[in-house]
């Protein structure tokens, strides 16, 4: 009896799936959440727990380095797929499944070791990642095949080429200079750009590590105590976060001393970098017209995805799902009637518990006036206020939006503002609110910091949408 | 069969079936070589060993716990001699709980407690 | 009174426990299928145990300077002493082992988790996981303590660490009327030690699940299986330190405890998803100054009633 060939059919019958939103695919991804959670398959935050990686979004050549990584990161049975629009989830979502169950893929796929996924060693070796957004097409035509593209150079810095994960196999190489890599990471966030292609046999002074990563260094605590830092980052690929945004943080314990926001990925040159929650108001200043109601619906939906990902964050699975699914509602364009009852179930359950108030009290502090300063013109200015002002004041926008679902009366944009402030192309919303960011994560715990986060929620495809604007002029 | 042989015998049972898993696993999972990973950072490699000398902001607490554990030494047996050994028993127990609680008291006014 | 040390219970405890587990785990896996607008039936409810197959298939992964022996020590810990905690457990007549001091025994194989965790979470030299190991010591230095003292109030309502005679003394009455906070505070004790629900923390989403983010394969099905194999060990000790055991009218004692525990268990999974993860930089405060005092206060008062029995 095939006992394996069991085994895989039963991975086949239920994967766990690891979905990665790349820039501009949050279409993709809402559709994707429908799909899984009605077919219940549940998705995971690490490649560890995952069988399936589902990449969901358009091409991103900025994003391929990081996709691999964590592909090499899932142990077999898996399969990988893509979709690059909605209308793809569900065939991608099949082929995954098929790919799962098949016993052949799955064995060649067990038996070609990480050496064979990246492991051409070379030419690679100085490119840079995080520079911005100019030099996307450029990456998009090198490495030749995906799969073959060494994904180890994402970090930059003089040990770009010898990675933790090579490491582990040749040990016994000219990997020295992990150390140094870690001080230029700190020192500037994201690696130097520039030729570090000579400094692979620079290495050999320095003590040998395991693994080829050197332990962590002291820095000074803001208490003034010398301890170990940790340097972790948060995005680009992580559950319940805003896809492509990335933010480098020094831990100290769990405590984020310092924090620095990377300039967010954008999409393949030419391709729908379209904002999704901001499509009614991009449509308006594009000279169509757009009703009212399809805004406010869209806003409302805005609200409700994020107000999934802050309950996730908080540990609420069980409302977050339910936010999610009165978003699927409100986005298919199911009626007030059909909505309202249970969204006022909903704002009531979550707007009244005590427990989640006092959990998120004090968190993340922006006064109304602050939020002026810094241009944040949305919710998160209106709330004024903690984590706790801000979900609040989604749930009061929900309501407020509810009679409006229906409005035929042509949007305004100056009047109606978008789920995240008052819409312009040259200065969106959520540039402002990233601006806040690293300011609130310093000296936050780690659970509070992604309480923040998830409380302001930027959606960083805003940004993209304002270089395509500055593209088109310059 | 003493209580002795029943906690081993339920220690290897146990073991056993833990033992059994892995063996079964072994036998069925696919490929014959481990994956060489790297630990999740949200798709960027390591950039560091992640053991290290963690920053242990609640260390006070540890402390306050410290003594609230001994103290329960002595409340496990003192649960089966208050009838023998009459008010007094009870008594001093609570007068010694009475002078902990008060520690406490004194720590979190002091901000032990809270430490984000 | 209880009959101890028969040989098939050796066998029977661990086997109830199991399944007891399996049926929270089905329970949960139905009220997710409502809750995410799925038909809810037997097909839903067992889906999850797919991941039993699953997880012998997966190949093994090596991190780079794991600390495998730890990391493994840990993950096996915690299931183990789940299965051990039930050696002084009696259902309905019957335990395994009738130790004098069995209430003792249970709390040492429950804080056993907190070693177990922290080395899960220390082994694979990952950094949220780490992060995820510490946070258990820290909800641990929150929940323990409560714990201990709604133990402790059981005990002092007996005058013995016998679990068979806690049961035995509430003749009548059972703890769970006369000592509601103590109940409270071993219920949330019991979510806490399983690190299910608003007790998380250190499994948190937020953490892209700390404590079990690295682990896959058969460790990540032990890990788990050990969370609900500690909420139903608790749900069944629960019943006779609190809900007097195998007593009541007309049914044989067995089935008393095992109705009992049942909804015991029926309560702490629907419990489960009523609220967000409580962090314990929050918890630790609230623990120490309302509910120690309170559960203090808690144990006074059954050795106030003995003295005047």
């Amino acid at each position: 009896m095939d006992l394996t060939g069991l085994g895989l059919r039963v991975t086949a019958a239920r994967p766990h799936v690891l979905l990665a939103t790349v820039p501009g695919g949050a279409a993709v991804r809402l559709a994707a959440e429908r799909l899984l959670s009605s077919r219940d398959w549940p998705q995971v935050p690490t490649p560890a727990q995952a069988d399936l990686l589902l990449v969901a979004g358009p091409d991103s050549p900025e994003s391929q380095a990081a996709l691999e990584r964590l592909w090499r990161d899932l142990p077999a049975p898996r399969a990988r797929v893509h979709a690059r629009t909605a209308d793809e989830v569900e065939a991608a979502l099949d082929a995954g499944r098929a790919l799962l169950g098949s016993p052949a893929v799955q064995h060649e796929s067990a038996a070609l070791p990480a050496e064979a996924g990246g492991h051409q060693e070379g030419e690679h070796g100085s490119r840079e990642r995080h520079e911005g957004d100019g030099q996307a097409p450029g990456h998009g035509g090198e490495g030749g095949g995906q799969g073959e593209r060494r994904a180890d150079d994402a970090h930059g810095g003089p040990g770009g080429g010898h990675t933790p994960h090579d490491a582990g196999q040749d040990r016994e190489a000219e990997h020295g200079d992990g150390g140094q890599a870690h001080d230029d990471q700190d020192a500037d966030g994201h690696g130097n750009p520039g030729g570090h292609g000579g400094h692979g046999g620079h290495g050999g002074g320095r003590t040998e590590m395991p693994g080829g990563l050197p332990m962590a260094e002291q820095g000074a605590d803001r208490d003034g105590l010398a301890l170990d830092q940790l340097h972790v980052s948060l995005g680009p690929f992580l559950a319940d976060w805003p896809a492509g945004l990335t933010i480098r943080l020094v831990l100290q314990g769990d405590v984020v001393q310092r924090a620095g926001v990377d300039e967010p990925a954008t999409p393949a040159a030419g391709g729908a970098a379209e904002p999704y929650w901001a499509q009614p108001w991009l449509r308006v200043a594009s000279g169509e017209r757009v009703p009212v109601g399809e805004a406010v619906r869209r806003r409302a939906a805005a609200h409700l995805d994020s107000l999934g990902r802050l309950l996730a964050v908080a540990g609420w699975p069980a409302e977050a799902v339910r936010a999610r699914r009165l978003r699927d509602d409100l986005l298919s364009g199911a009626p007030r009637a059909a909505v309202a009852p249970r969204l006022e179930r909903f704002t009531r359950r979550v707007g009244r518990s005590r427990t989640l108030a006092w959990l998120t009290s004090g968190i993340g502090v922006v006064t109304a006036q602050k939020a002026r300063e810094a241009g944040v013109s949305g919710p998160a200015a209106r709330a004024g206020g903690d984590v706790t002002a801000r979900y609040r004041q989604w749930l009061t926008d929900i309501r407020r939006d509810l009679p409006r679902l229906e409005d035929a009366a042509p949007l305004d944009v100056a009047m109606e503002e978008s789920p995240r402030g008052l819409w312009s192309a040259e200065d969106p919303p959520s540039a402002a609110l990233i601006a806040l960011l690293p300011r609130l994560l310093e000296g936050a715990e780690l659970a509070a910091a992604r309480l923040v986060v998830a409380s302001l929620d930027p959606e960083p495809d805003e940004l993209a949408a304002r270089s395509a604007v500055e593209v088109a002029r310059g | 069969m003493s209580a002795t042989t029943a906690a081993l015998s339920l220690l290897g049972i146990s073991l056993i079936a833990v033992g059994g898993v892995y063996g079964a696993a072994s036998v069925v999972r696919i490929g014959s070589g481990a994956l060489g990973a790297a630990p999740f950072g949200s798709g960027l490699e390591p950039t560091e060993h992640a053991v290290s000398r963690f920053h242990v902001r609640w260390y006070t607490v540890t402390m306050l716990f410290l003594a609230f554990d001994m103290e329960m030494v002595f409340m496990y047996p003192w649960t089966r001699v208050i009838s023998a050994m009459g008010p007094s028993a009870v008594i001093e127990m609570f007068v010694f709980l009475a002078v902990l609680v008060t520690g406490v008291v004194y720590a979190w006014r002091e901000g032990a407690l809270r430490w984000t | 009174m209880v009959e101890a040390g028969a040989w098939w219970t050796l066998l029977a405890a661990p086997g109830l426990l199991v399944v007891l587990a399996a049926l929270a785990v089905a329970g949960n896996a139905v009220l997710d299928a409502r809750n995410a607008g799925r038909p809810v039936g037997v097909a839903g409810a067992v889906r999850p145990f797919l991941d039993v197959p699953r997880a012998l298939v997966v190949q093994p992964r090596r991190l780079p300077a794991a600390d495998r022996l730890l990391w493994r020590a840990g993950v096996v810990t915690v299931p183990v002493a789940a299965v051990l905690s039930t050696l002084v457990i009696p259902f309905g007549g019957h335990v395994v082992a009738d130790l004098s001091v069995g209430v003792v025994w249970f709390n040492a194989m429950e804080v056993l988790t907190w070693a177990g965790l922290w080395l899960a979470g220390w082994g694979p030299n990952a950094a949220f996981s780490l992060v995820g190991g510490y946070r258990f010591l820290a909800q641990g230095l929150a929940y323990e303590l409560p714990l201990m003292f709604a133990l402790i109030s059981a005990a002092t309502g007996a005058e013995s660490l016998r679990v068979g005679d806690i049961a035995a003394a509430q003749d009548g009455l059972w703890y769970a009327v006369w000592m509601p906070v103590a109940f409270a505070a071993y219920l949330a004790g019991v979510l806490a030690f399983s690190f299910l629900g608003p007790f998380a923390y250190p499994a948190g989403r937020d953490l892209a699940g700390g404590v079990l983010g690295e682990v896959s394969g058969v460790d990540r099905l032990l890990l788990r299986a050990g969370r609900w194999l500690w909420l139903a060990s608790g749900a069944a000790m629960a019943v006779p330190l609190f809900l007097g055991g195998g007593a009541g009218p007309g049914l044989p004692a067995w089935a008393w405890s095992l109705v009992k525990t049942l909804l015991v268990l029926g309560l702490l999974v629907w419990g489960l998803r009523r609220l967000p993860v409580i962090r314990a930089d929050r918890y630790v405060e609230f623990a120490w100054v309302v509910l120690i005092p309170l559960t203090i206060v808690q144990a006074l008062v059954p050795a106030v009633v003995n003295l005047n029995r």
